[in-house]
This record gives C-alpha cells, sequence and structure tokens, in this order.
C-alpha cells in the first residue's frame, strides 16, 4: 500500500479563553487506513473532529488534507472536499424519515430526486438500516440511531470518514455488528478516523492508534504496542480508565 | 421646546419605557421567551385602571393596590396553562419557538377582546394632577411623568435587590442560566417561572398605570410600547436588568432630542438602524455581558 | 392514463376545476371579493411558509415585503404609467431584493432573535412610509395612504369593473405558487430546508451551505410577498401604511400559517382559506362587533399552539386519505 498522506495535522493548537484543548497536535492518516484516536474524558478527541471539520478554526497549526490547506473552510466546504463526520451526540433529523436522512447527505453530488434516493437506499443497505428505511428517525433505537449517523455521513461519498464514538452506548452483540459495519464501509474504499471509548473495539478495528490526553499527543503506534506504553498505561489505563472502568 | 426641557422630558419618557422592558428583560433572562404579549398587558392595566378612576373614583395610583396583584396572577395563570404546555412539548426541540407565537396570538386575542368589549375609544384618567407641572427656572417638569420616572427608579432598585438578595430572587437566576442544572439543584423550575412571568407582567401592568394619567389608552397601545421596549431590550442586553433602565433612557433621550433637530423618519430611521445593529453584531447589547443572569 | 384513474390524481383536478367554475355559480360581486381575498390570504401564508415554514426562520416582518411589492408597482404605475402586470414583476423583485438584504444580515440568528429582527426591520419600514410623503416628486400619500389612479375598465393596467378577472388572477397565482412550493418540497432544495430547519449543525456536515440555502428561501418568500402585494394593491386600489406594511398584516400572514399547519405544502393555504372565511363569515354574521375575527385568529393561535402544533393539516390528511381510501376501493370492486 502506497504510504500517501490522505489527512495531516501539523501543530494544531486551539485555545478557548484560558484551556488550551488540544496542543501543537501532529499526526498523520493514510489512505486506506483505519486509525483511532483515543484518550481519556474531555481529553479533546471531539475538539479535534471539530477542527478537521471546520466548526472550530485552530489559533495555530495547520490541516492538510489531499495536500491542501483546509484551515479556514466553513463546515460544508470541507465535507464537500470528501470528509465525512458523525456526532458525538448523534443529531437526526428526527421528523423525517430514515431514508430522508440519508438522502439529504447523498444529494450532496446530485440533483436528481431519483438519484439521490438509489445512493441513499444503497448506503442504507451497506449499513444494515435498510428495513427502517420508513421510520421516522426518532423512533430510531440508539443502535440505529448510530448506524442512521453513520450512513448520512457516507452518503456524501467521503475519502475519509471521522466516527466520534458510535459504538459507545451499544450491548457488545451491537458492536461487533457496528465493528462489522466499519469494516465493511473501510472495504468499500473509506479511509477512516475514528474515536472510541470502547477500548478493545477500537484496538481490533486500528492499524494504528494515537493516543491524547489534555490535548497533547503522548503516543502513536500499532495497538499493541500503544497499549504497553508507560506513559498511556499511566495518563489513560492506569489511573482513570482503570478506576471508571472497576 | 428647548434643548434642556428636550433632554428632561426625554429621560422621563424614558424612565417609563425602561420599566416596561424590565418586565420584559426578566422574562427572556429566566424563561428565554420573547413575550409578544407584554405590551397587551400594559394596556390592560391601563384600561382597568382607567375604568376604575371612572366609575368608582379610583385614583390611579392608589388602583395599584388592587390591579398589580390581578396583573401577576393573569400572568402566572398564562404561564401555567398556556406557556407551560408548549414549552414541555418542546422540550427537545432545539429552537422552541412555540412560545413566541403563542404570546403573539395571545396579544393579538387580547387587543381585539378589547377592542369588542370597550371599544375603540382613547381613554384617558383626567386626574387633578394630569396637567400638572413643576416650574423650575423656566424648565417645566410634567408632574405624573415625574412620578412614573421615580417609581421606575424605586422598581429597579427593588428588583435588583430581590434578584440578588432573596433566596427565590436567585432561585430565579439560577433557573435563568441553566434550567437543568437549577433542576438538580431541587429548583421548582415550573415555580419560579410562574413567578417569573407573574412578575414581568405585574411591572408591565404597572407601567400602564403610571400611563394611565397622562397618556391615552386603547386597544392597541401596547403595540407603541412593546416594540420600542424590544429595541430597549436589545440595546440594553436581553435579560440584562440594568440594561433595560440605560436602554429605556436612551431611547427615551433620542426620541425628544432628535427630535429637535431631524424628522420623525430620520429618528426612527436611527433608532431601528441601531437596533438591527447591536443585534446583529452585539446581541448580547451595550454594557451587559451576555449572561447577565 | 391509468394514474389519472386513481383518485390521488383526478381528485386534486377536479379541485381546481370547481375552483376556476366557482363564478360561474356565484355572481355578486361582494361573494366574489371575498373569495378572491380568501385566495389572497391562502396565497401570503404559503408564500411566508417558504421561509417561515420550510426554512424554520420565524419571519415576523413580511408586511414590509408585501408593502414593497404594493408601493413599488403603484408609484410605478402612477407616475409612470408603467402597467402593473409588469409592476408585478419589478415589484416582486424589489420585495425579493429586500428580502435578501434583510436575509443576510440575519443568517446568523436563530430562533428569537431572528423573529426580533424581522420585527424591528418592518416597523422601521413602515414609520419610514408613514413619515414620507414625497419621493422626490413622487407623492406617496404618507400616513393618509396612497389612491391608485382609477381608469375603469383597464386590463392593459389590471384594473376591471368586474371582480371575476381579480378571483382568476388571483387563483393562478395561488396554483403557481402551490406548485413552485410542491416541487420545493420535493426536491434537493426542499430537502435542504428541511436538514436546516430541523439541525443546522447537522446540515452544515452534510456539506449544505445552509446561509445560502436560507438567502434563497429569505429572497423567494419575499418575492411572492411582494407580487401578492401587487396583486393586493390592484384589488384594493389604496394603500395605507399602518394596514398593508404594519404588524396586523405581518401577524396575520403568520397566524395563517400556524393555524394551517407551517412546513407543509398546503397547510398554510388551508389555514389562510379556513380562517379567512372564518372571519368573513363572523364579519358578516356579528358585523357590529368590531376586532371579533381577529379576537378568533389570535385565541386560534393560542389553541393551536398547545394543542395542534403541526395545524388543521392533520385533519386535511385523514379526511383524504379516507376519502382516497374510499374511492379506490370503490373503483376496486368495478373492475373486479
Ligand atoms: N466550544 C468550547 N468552548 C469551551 N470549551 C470547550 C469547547 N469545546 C470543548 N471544550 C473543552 O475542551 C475540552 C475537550 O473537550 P472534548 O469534547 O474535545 O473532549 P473529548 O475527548 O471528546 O471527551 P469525551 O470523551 O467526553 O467525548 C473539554 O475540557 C471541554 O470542556
Ligand atoms: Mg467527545
Amino acid at each position: 500500500m502506497p504510504h500517501r498522506a490522505l489527512l495531516e495535522l501539523r501543530n494544531v493548537t486551539i485555545k478557548f479563553g484560558g484551556l488550551i484543548a488540544v496542543n501543537d497536535l501532529s499526526f498523520t492518516v493514510n489512505e486506506g487506513e483505519i486509525v483511532g484516536l483515543i484518550g481519556p474524558n474531555g481529553a479533546g478527541k471531539t475538539t479535534v473532529f471539530n477542527l478537521i471539520s471546520g466548526v472550530y478554526r485552530p489559533t495555530k497549526g495547520e490541516i492538510y488534507f489531499n495536500g491542501e490547506n483546509i484551515v479556514g473552510l466553513k463546515p460544508y466546504q470541507v465535507c464537500q472536499k470528501g470528509i465525512g463526520r458523525t456526532f458525538q451526540l448523534v443529531k437526526p433529523f428526527g421528523n423525517k424519515t430514515v431514508l430522508y436522512n440519508v438522502m439529504v447527505g447523498a444529494f450532496l453530488h446530485t440533483n436528481n430526486t431519483h438519484v439521490s434516493r438509489e445512493k441513499a437506499l444503497e448506503v442504507l443497505k451497506l449499513v444494515g438500516l435498510h428495513h427502517r428505511k420508513d421510520m421516522l428517525a426518532k423512533n430510531l433505537t440508539i443502535v440505529d440511531r448510530k448506524k442512521l449517523e453513520v450512513a448520512k455521513a457516507l452518503a456524501t461519498e467521503p475519502k475519509l470518514l471521522l466516527l466520534d464514538e458510535v459504538l459507545a452506548g451499544l450491548n457488545p452483540a451491537e458492536v461487533n455488528e457496528a465493528i462489522e459495519v466499519i469494516k465493511r464501509i473501510h472495504r468499500a474504499g473509506v479511509t477512516i478516523l475514528l474515536i472510541e471509548h470502547v477500548l478493545k473495539a477500537a484496538m481490533a478495528l486500528s492499524q494504528r492508534v494515537v493516543v491524547i490526553d489534555y490535548g497533547r499527543k503522548i503516543a502513536e503506534g500499532p495497538p499493541e504496542e500503544v497499549t504497553n506504553n508507560p506513559e498511556v498505561i499511566k495518563a489513560y489505563l492506569g489511573e482513570r480508565y482503570g478506576a471508571a472502568r472497576n | 421646546m428647548g434643548l434642556l426641557s428636550a433632554v428632561v422630558n426625554g429621560i422621563l419618557m424614558g424612565g417609563i419605557y425602561g420599566l416596561l422592558a424590565l418586565g420584559l428583560t426578566l422574562i427572556f433572562g429566566i424563561m428565554k421567551i420573547i413575550n409578544f404579549a407584554h405590551g397587551a398587558f400594559l394596556m390592560v392595566a391601563m384600561i382597568l385602571s382607567y375604568w376604575l378612576w371612572r366609575i368608582m373614583g379610583l385614583d390611579p395610583y392608589l388602583s395599584i393596590v388592587v390591579i398589580i396583584p390581578l396583573m401577576f396572577v393573569l400572568g402566572y395563570l398564562t404561564q401555567r396553562y398556556l406557556i407551560k404546555p408548549v414549552l414541555d412539548a418542546e422540550k427537545d426541540v432545539r429552537e422552541p419557538i412555540g412560545a413566541l407565537l403563542l404570546t403573539a396570538g395571545l396579544s393579538v386575542a387580547i387587543e381585539n377582546f378589547v377592542l369588542m368589549v370597550f371599544g375603540a375609544d382613547y381613554l384617558m384618567a383626567q386626574t387633578s394632577y394630569s396637567g400638572a407641572s413643576i416650574n423650575l427656572s423656566g424648565l417645566s417638569i410634567s408632574v405624573p411623568r415625574l412620578y412614573a420616572f421615580i417609581a421606575t427608579l424605586i422598581v429597579t432598585v427593588l428588583f435588583y435587590q430581590f434578584l440578588n438578595k432573596t433566596e427565590l430572587g436567585r432561585a430565579m437566576r439560577a433557573t435563568g442560566q441553566d434550567r437543568g442544572v437549577a433542576l438538580l439543584m431541587g429548583i421548582n423550575v415550573p415555580k419560579v417561572y410562574g413567578i417569573a412571568f407573574g412578575i414581568g407582567t405585574a411591572i408591565a401592568g404597572l407601567t400602564g398605570i403610571f400611563l394611565i394619567p397622562f397618556y391615552y389608552a386603547h386597544p392597541t397601545v401596547g403595540e407603541v410600547f412593546i416594540t420600542k421596549a424590544f429595541i430597549i431590550v436589545v440595546l440594553g442586553g436581553l435579560g440584562s436588568v440594568p440594561g433595560a433602565l440605560v436602554g429605556g433612557l436612551l431611547i427615551g433621550l433620542v426620541e425628544s432630542v432628535a427630535a429637535q433637530y431631524m424628522t420623525a423618519t430620520w429618528t426612527a430611521i436611527l433608532v431601528y438602524f441601531a437596533f438591527l445593529v447591536f443585534l446583529l453584531f452585539r446581541p448580547s447589547g451595550l454594557f451587559g455581558s451576555r449572561y447577565e443572569w | 392514463m391509468a394514474r389519472l384513474a386513481s383518485p390521488r390524481y383526478y381528485l386534486p383536478v377536479l379541485l381546481i376545476l370547481l375552483l376556476f367554475a366557482l363564478p360561474l355559480f356565484v355572481k355578486s360581486p361582494y361573494y366574489l371579493h371575498i373569495m378572491a381575498m380568501v385566495l389572497f390570504w391562502a396565497y401570503m401564508a404559503t408564500a411566508w411558509n417558504i421561509v417561515g415554514g420550510f426554512a424554520g426562520q420565524l419571519s415576523l416582518g413580511h408586511g414590509a415585503y408585501v408593502a414593497a411589492g404594493a408601493y413599488t408597482s403603484s408609484l410605478l404605475f402612477a407616475y409612470l404609467g408603467i402597467s402593473p402586470w409588469f409592476g408585478m414583476f419589478i415589484g416582486g423583485l424589489v420585495a425579493g431584493l429586500m428580502g435578501f438584504l434583510v436575509g443576510y444580515p440575519t443568517l446568523r440568528l436563530r430562533g428569537a432573535y431572528y423573529a426580533l429582527a424581522t420585527v424591528g426591520f418592518a416597523e422601521g419600514f413602515r414609520v419610514i412610509l408613514t413619515n414620507t410623503t414625497h419621493i422626490g416628486k413622487w407623492k406617496t400619500g404618507g400616513a393618509e395612504g396612497f389612491m391608485i389612479p382609477l381608469l375603469g375598465n383597464a386590463p392593459q393596467h389590471m384594473q376591471f369593473i368586474s371582480k371575476v378577472p381579480y378571483y382568476y388572477l388571483i387563483l393562478v397565482l395561488f396554483l403557481i405558487l402551490v406548485l413552485i412550493c410542491r416541487w420545493i418540497d420535493g426536491s434537493k432544495l426542499g430537502y435542504y430546508l428541511t436538514a436546516l430547519r430541523e439541525d443546522e449543525d447537522a446540515a452544515l456536515a452534510l456539506g449544505i451551505n445552509t446561509a445560502r440555502v436560507k438567502l434563497v428561501a429569505a429572497t423567494l418568500s419575499a418575492f411572492f410577498a411582494g407580487v401578492g402585494g401587487v396583486f393586493y394593491a390592484q384589488l384594493i386600489r389604496y394603500l395605507e401604511p399602518n394596514a398593508i406594511a404594519g404588524p396586523i398584516m405581518s401577524n396575520q400572514i403568520v397566524f395563517l400559517a400556524i393555524v394551517g399547519g407551517r412546513g407543509t405544502v398546503l397547510g398554510p393555504a388551508l389555514g389562510g382559506l379556513v380562517l379567512t372565511l372564518i372571519g368573513e363569515i363572523t364579519r358578516v354574521v356579528f358585523n357590529q362587533i368590531m376586532g371579533l375575527h381577529l379576537f378568533l385568529y389570535g385565541l386560534l393561535v393560542v389553541l393551536f399552539v398547545i394543542f395542534k402544533p403541526r395545524g388543521l393539516i392533520e385533519f386535511l390528511e385523514v379526511l383524504w386519505n379516507r376519502l382516497v381510501n374510499l374511492l379506490e376501493r370503490r373503483e376496486g370492486k368495478h373492475a373486479a
């Protein structure tokens, strides 16, 4: 596989008042990879997504996508460039059907309602939500809401998909099912950067993980290596994570 | 009218605007609702006060004792039976505007109800002091306006103390800052809302009572005032108590002083333009921080 | 052909034919005028709905656009002799431009703040209209209002002795607008507007230029409101700033749409139809009582916001589906 960087963050920093939520962060995501972004609560993971997707503008640093600096682009422009994202707190268009929700995304590359519908149905099949297509989004179960969130983003045909804790809140069976869905999306040619709290799942999916704490990168590498990194164990697995889990 | 006289009159009238705006800003600060019926409530109090004076000879200022509790109850019930169901139903809506629409509908209903019952006559309580004025070396100050101004100052100070010093006031402020946290703190949020809406309505009523000795009441008199109150709360910062007073004085002054130098059109353009600029670029208002509450 | 045989298609067609045939049965100018006004309000509520319903931006200042259209065409007609047929487009364009100019700076405003801005703008515009008696050499009338020169029967200037042409004119305008709204609803623009209304952040994340979509909605809505204003001017022939640009106009438009069901294609029109009829009936029955119809409007808004926030259209949908099912079943039997 050619190691071409699809996404690259260079020394990205953002401050909210006195709080440095992301601090001099650099990492890359290569084309075709699944990269995990992990870290304890409040580490700044979601903020990284908001920086990439244009919701926030970094105080310092650059973000390259496909070799182009995308800092300063609006969220919709970032999406048009080929970066899809999901929200940690899912944002369905509640009063509309599942199909309608996904069609909104699918309209990015067409003006034609039929084309959009076909595309949306295809995506719904891919994420396993086809049987719910006529249900109102607000009536979906948690798993299905998460799937819908992914389907909407996927319908915009992203090259890079940012998934924010899509496995959180699912039971083990559902987690396995969702992991299969993510793998399927990956096989379809989409590069994935995912935030996960369910560490086991993140490890199972990712070829590489980036660990952040207090907005700083504290480790990066293959999952096995990172889990043995003493700093990670201390910051994440050892103190807070361990305490929270047990 | 000389400039000095214009300034004094502008300040006095501005105080009254500020009093009305105080009620509006209170309701917004705590409930995040723009009460479009605020002007209608003002009008109701004016009409009630007028008829109490007309039929029973009750001095408008004395009618406060009757009308203010009545207005409080009216506001409390409005919140409890009309607004609360809408707020509850819209709990998960990101930008709830049902309550705003409801108050807009309520306003039109009240105005036209009054029109049906009392007609469109222009009513004013011609009391002994209605036309009275104090002469200060050539500067004439209208007595009822002066009373209204003094009342505004007293109410604003009292109200500020109430919000900051009393248990209930603190509960109200906490609710305004974050409804969820207030619930967790064990604050009875629906009750606080009811009281806030009640007080806001009572303040609108008080404004009306102080107006009736020198200002004609008619079913749509509220519309004249509410638009000004909107402008004032935006200038002063939505939800800001001192902002309401300062914004009121400012608008009163501009209206009165600008009228010396330009046509009403230009004054209006100036005021509305300032309003829009603030709304767009500084929704926190002239002085207020965004979270005054 | 098979499609036409379904009640889903022939019922609306029948309804439209009925609307066109009405003047054959109604001869009284008074009733024709009322029918035209009913359609006018249905039209206005539908125009408002593009921004207020589809885009979810609560505009409380549409009176300004109505006035912009009405004054533009009327002044052009009175002083330059430009026919209102042409003035209709110019009036619409001027109103549309105004909608754009209001929409642009208010893009960032949400919910109540947006509503307040539209109130402020419209009030400012109304005050200017009431205090302006001349534009250059042209008399505009100020608070006294503006009379449109009466030419008698002059079809080329959109003036008719009979009320029938007015009825047909507003009927056609109304039908065109409903068709456009129907098209919007099922098109990409409609999906984008819905997304924007439901959750702007989510819409942005799906590549939607929400600012542009809002502006399109605001401009279109104002354009059609302006065109409606031109029609109103021609029908009433008298423009009074407080009536046409004031809160009575602005609020009434919104109220009709709320009671009918905002955000749906036919809801606002239904609201306009039902409420205006109620208003006219009460005017006839209790002609002494001033304010009754507006009192009822206000009351209905309160009741609908509390008990039926989705509006009258919900009842109509149920009724419609029953009717269609009934007819389809009957035909099924026929075929068998
Ligand atoms: N808009 C904002 N303004 C101020 N502070 C913010 C803002 N957004 C995030 N923060 C702060 O930045 C820090 C990082 O938050 P972020 O949501 O990125 O964490 P996270 O790693 O996603 O946490 P979690 O695992 O809980 O989702 C937190 O302290 C948060 O309070
Ligand atoms: Mg997060």
